[in-house]
């Protein structure tokens, strides 16, 4: 019975990385969140790439250009809010 | 008479103020500086259409980002409505090179382990190289990762912005952040 139960639960590394996508989304079922965690406990690389995955995902959002806009660039929206203005 | 603060918006200032500001954030999600500058012309003149329309309810600097960001979302809306721009990767085959058949991590494909990056240098530096490796991501599967991961869009609203099925949006997603992954580890070890 244990062993069914095991074997019910096991997933491989590719249904656990596909998994965590959709945990991201919390689109995921109350057994498949079971078979990730399951998962992760017993996988070493899957736990790293959830870290990894979730460094990427924070540092993300705070891209930045360090490049500033042309002058041309800037003369033309000048224009647009003076135009506009007066 | 002066308790109730009226915040007023000052156009003359905008461009001093944000001009560059706007630039540095658009410039990475669309990958073009034309366009980026387009996106930044365009947000001003919403912005001044919209003077009326805008009590201080948030901050200007907020207000007009929000307008800058639904510019961002229209340009790949746009993008995903005129001709098709690549044909669906194969996706039954989509995340095959990174596991063997039974699923698991192949060789040389396996995480490796990180130092960390905590430091504002070392944070820099890794979003140096998440944008260098974004940019070498195929089309769609770019797309999708700047939607979810650089503007923090839901699946479902990413599935009708780019006019993509849901299934097909977990396997480019799931494509996305293996490669991603992978691209930003060869980098980062590297320094």
């Amino acid at each position: 019975m244990k062993g069914l139960m095991m074997k019910y639960l096991m997933i491989n590394c590719r249904e656990a990385t596909m998994l965590m996508a959709k945990k991201e989304e919390r689109q995921v079922s109350f057994f498949d969140k079971m078979k990730l965690s399951l998962h992760i406990s017993l996988c070493s690389l899957c736990k790293r790439f959830e870290k990894q995955t979730l460094k990427i995902a924070k540092e993300s959002r705070q891209v930045q250009a360090d490049e500033k806009m042309s002058v041309y660039g800037k003369e033309k929206i000048e224009r647009i809010i003076d135009d506009f203005s007066s | 008479m002066m308790d109730k603060q009226v915040i007023k918006a000052n156009p003359g200032q905008w461009l001093k103020l944000y001009g560059d500001m706007l630039y540095q954030y658009a410039l990475p999600r669309v990958n073009n500086t034309l366009i980026a500058e387009d996106l930044v012309q365009e947000t001003f003149l919403s912005a001044l259409k919209g003077l009326e329309g805008y009590k201080g309810q948030s901050s200007e600097k907020n207000w007009i980002f929000s307008i800058l960001k639904n510019k961002i979302i229209d340009h790949y809306r746009k993008k995903a409505s005129g001709p098709a721009i690549t044909t669906m990767p194969d996706l039954q085959l989509a995340a095959e090179d990174w596991f063997n058949d039974e699923g698991r991590w192949a060789g040389d494909k396996a995480p490796r382990d990180w130092h960390e990056a905590e430091n504002p240098a070392e944070r820099k530096e890794i979003q140096k190289i998440i944008n260098w490796c974004k940019d070498h991501l195929k089309t769609v599967q770019q797309h999708v990762f700047i939607l979810k991961y650089m503007e923090d869009l839901g699946a479902d609203e990413i599935c009708k912005v780019l006019n993509i099925s849901s299934s097909n949006y977990w396997v480019l997603i799931h494509r996305a952040r293996l490669q991603m992954r992978d691209c930003v580890e060869k980098y980062w070890l590297k320094t």
